[in-house]
């Protein structure tokens, strides 16, 4: 198991981060990601493995209005 | 999603972006290429050829400018192959030749190892050490930063020459310095004499940040330039925060049908639009030559400015998915001088009462008004413009009509205060709150109703988890309500501060700080310090702002609002009033009375969870309010307390007379 934005998602070998902003529908184009604080550049979100027990942060940056 | 290719530059491997320019990747290889024509900022042309570079594809070898080549398989690069450094030691002797004295040529002839510029001296030689060296870093910003073609090149060969058209002075040009920016000469340079600023290069350079993120950043984040704030309506829709018939539901099988692809469709230059010439965003956006159906302009071909996110989800409120009925619903709204938002959501108040039966036919004079009736909110639309009928009703907003329909048909008055969208009088800008309770009270708290553009925090609180406690929420509802008035106080749009983001911002800040756009904020302090001379930081920012935030309190409390009661929210903003809406979200508040509120639910019926879920979500409210009262310095009941006023230095008579009677 891992945490996304603190919500609960079923960890799997081989998961990426990609893996994980799309099980938690996070498709928007301001989003800033680190695995267990660590800061995850956007071309690698397909190569970066997530290991089991991570906290990953999916940090939305909009402010709307 | 990127994709990574493997190259080798001077038999270095190295990994690039596929799609990217050689240039980068050669530099960020650790190998220095001169360049003259190339500006971070701007789209690469390739004109002055000193950046040639050899690739090796497929096994045949060809010079390529590496500033606008994009890599997009695997290659050999050389830069310091025999052709190329002889080709560009020519040209550097050429530079040379005609601009001996300018220094940035003097740089690029000492980096390809020629001193001497006689062989290609000549009448055209210039001896300015300020010339126009035609990089053409100008025109080029003219283009991209602000969309004018002010300054073009004339002439051919040997002739060519920077100019405005015709040769004179063109009245397109706003003074936008954007071409004494990125000018390498100095050969452009800005007499700043407009409105006598402080510094007018502090001012200059702030605002051309802006302007070159825009230029570089804007196509593949926000889409500003190319469909406005519409950018969102997707958006929203996907993370279910796009209000659907009266804010029951946050999104909708139909929302494609005025989602930003249908709208950029629709919009009619193509181009980018803004508020006023030179504006580097340029959101605004019109659809041209739209034939109305209805209304005193029936038939006529018309410019409709819009729509922006604001009015397309106004439409999805009502239920009215059809991108026709929303430009002639934006188009009467602004013809008649009357808010899109406030008619677009007390229209689906009315809607909503209407299909429970508050209100029939009889009440609306005949008209059908089920979510997505399209024809009648028109009507009622045109019926508010003439004065009759039930449209003359439905403009005095929701407050007013709850009020009679409680008073004269004998509507359950709760249930209205509860699905009615209103506060302080104020029909509720289009997003959900429900799931974010931080937002819960960025609308219910704001001065002068719920706006969003006081605090909106639905992102940070309810999709980052950034709020986790009453006090992140409170400071979050301290820091952006005051953030945003001062955006107010000095007439300065909002929108460049978060609707592009710097590329690095990232990567510099921690994501928490990141939210922030720490570069943007200080770039607008920048602005002011630049303007006024006076410095400005966080702290005296948020002194600014409180202290006309709290006067505005104050004159509420004088008029006799601004106190508990007036924060309090309609149901509807903070969970489900229905069963039905329960249901439509079933697992996700079965999931929340279970975690966060401790009941199973399990073998209770859906209007007794309703009843629980909204008693747990309306204490979190108060306690939210409790804390969020006591940062902003204010009594229990709400109102600015004497010694913060004290604090902010505007506890005058006449101020302290309107609320010293709310003292605890």
């Amino acid at each position: 198991m891992i945490r996304v934005n603190e919500n609960e998602v079923p960890w799997r070998d081989g998961m990426t981060v990609q893996d994980c902003l799309d099980a938690m529908g996070y498709d928007f184009v301001h989003i800033t990601v680190t695995v267990d604080d660590v800061f995850v550049e956007s071309i690698r979100y397909r190569t970066t493995r997530v290991p089991d027990g991570a906290d990953v942060r999916a940090i939305h940056l909009y402010h709307g209005g | 999603m990127a994709q990574m290719i493997d190259i080798t530059i001077n038999g270095k491997p190295v990994q690039v972006i596929q799609g990217s320019f050689l240039l980068g990747a050669v530099r960020s290889a650790g190998f220095d290429v001169p360049t003259l024509c190339h500006h971070k900022d701007l789209t690469p042309n390739g004109t002055c050829r000193l950046c040639l570079s050899e690739i090796e594809l497929k096994g045949r070898k060809r010079l390529v400018t590496a500033c606008n080549y994009p890599v997009r398989e695997p290659l050999c690069v050389s830069t310091t192959a025999e052709p190329v450094v002889k080709h560009r030691k020519m040209l550097a002797q050429m530079y040379l030749g005609r601009w001996p004295n300018v220094p940035a040529i003097q740089n690029i002839a000492e980096q390809c190892g020629v001193t001497d510029g006689s062989r290609f001296k000549s009448e055209l030689t210039e001896e300015n050490p300020k010339a126009c060296i035609l990089c053409g870093h100008c025109t080029r910003a003219c283009e991209e930063f602000t969309l004018e073609r002010v300054l073009d090149f004339a002439g051919r060969g040997i002739k060519r020459h920077l100019t405005m058209a015709f040769g004179e002075p063109d009245s397109h040009c706003i003074g936008c310095t954007s071409c004494a920016y990125v000018c390498p000469t100095g050969a452009i340079s800005v007499v700043d004499a407009l409105n006598n600023p402080k510094d007018p290069v502090k001012i200059r350079n702030a605002g051309m940040r802006v302007n070159a993120e825009m230029a570089t950043l804007d196509q593949s984040q926000c889409r500003m330039r190319d469909v406005g704030t519409a950018n969102i309506v997707d958006v929203m829709n996907r993370y279910d925060l796009l209000p659907v018939h009266n804010y029951r539901f946050g999104s909708h099988e139909e929302a494609f049908k005025i989602d930003s692809k249908v709208l950029k469709s629709r919009f009619a230059q193509g181009a980018a639009d803004g508020c006023w010439l030179g504006c580097s965003m340029a959101c605004a956006k019109t659809v041209d030559h739209f034939e109305l159906q209805t209304g005193p302009y029936k038939g006529h071909k018309v410019c409709v400015d819009g729509p922006e996110y604001e009015t397309a989800a106004a439409s999805s409120n009502m239920g009215c998915f059809d991108a026709d009925f929303l430009f002639e619903f934006n188009f009467y709204c602004d013809t008649y001088g009357v808010d899109t938002i406030s008619v677009g959501t007390c229209m689906a108040f009315v809607m909503e009462a209407f299909e429970a039966g508050v209100i029939t036919e009889k009440h609306t004079g005949g008209l059908k008004l089920p979510f997505g009736a399209c024809d009648e909110v028109l009507e009622i639309l045109h019926q508010m413009a003439r004065g009759e009928g039930f449209g003359v009703d439905v403009g005095k907003g929701i407050r007013w009509l709850k009020n009679k329909w409680a008073k004269e048909y004998g509507a359950d008055a709760d249930y209205l205060r509860d699905i009615g969208m209103e506060l302080k009088g104020l029909e509720y800008s289009e997003y959900v709150s429900k799931e974010s309770l931080a937002q819960q009270g960025g609308y219910a708290l704001a001065t002068k109703g719920p706006q969003h553009d006081e605090a909106w925090l639905i992102f940070m609180d309810m999709v980052n988890k950034q709020l986790p406690t009453f006090e992140d929420k409170a400071e979050a509802l301290y820091y952006f309500p005051l953030w945003r008035t001062w955006f107010g106080l000095n007439g300065l749009c909002k929108l460049i501060w978060n609707d592009v983001v710097p590329a690095d911002n990232s990567k510099k800040h921690k994501p928490q700080d990141a939210a922030k756009i720490p570069d943007h904020v200080r770039g607008y302090f920048e602005f002011f310090e630049g303007m006024t001379g006076t410095a400005l930081d966080e702290t005296r920012m948020l002194e600014q702002s409180a202290r006309v935030y709290n006067f505005q309190r104050c004159i509420s409390r004088m008029l006799g609002f601004g106190t508990r009661k007036d924060d309090i929210p309609p149901y509807r903003s903070m969970g489900p009033v229905t069963v039905e809406e329960y249901e439509s979200r079933a697992e996700r508040y079965d999931a929340q009375l279970k975690d966060q509120v401790g009941v199973d639910p399990t073998g209770k019926n859906t209007a007794e969870k309703v009843r629980l879920l909204r008693a747990f979500r309306e204490g979190q409210y108060q306690k939210l309010v409790d804390v969020v009262y006591k940062r902003r310095g204010w009594t229990s009941n709400g109102v600015p307390k004497i010694e913060r006023l004290k604090e902010l230095g505007i506890d005058l008579p006449e101020i302290v007379e309107m609320v010293k009677n709310d003292q605890e």
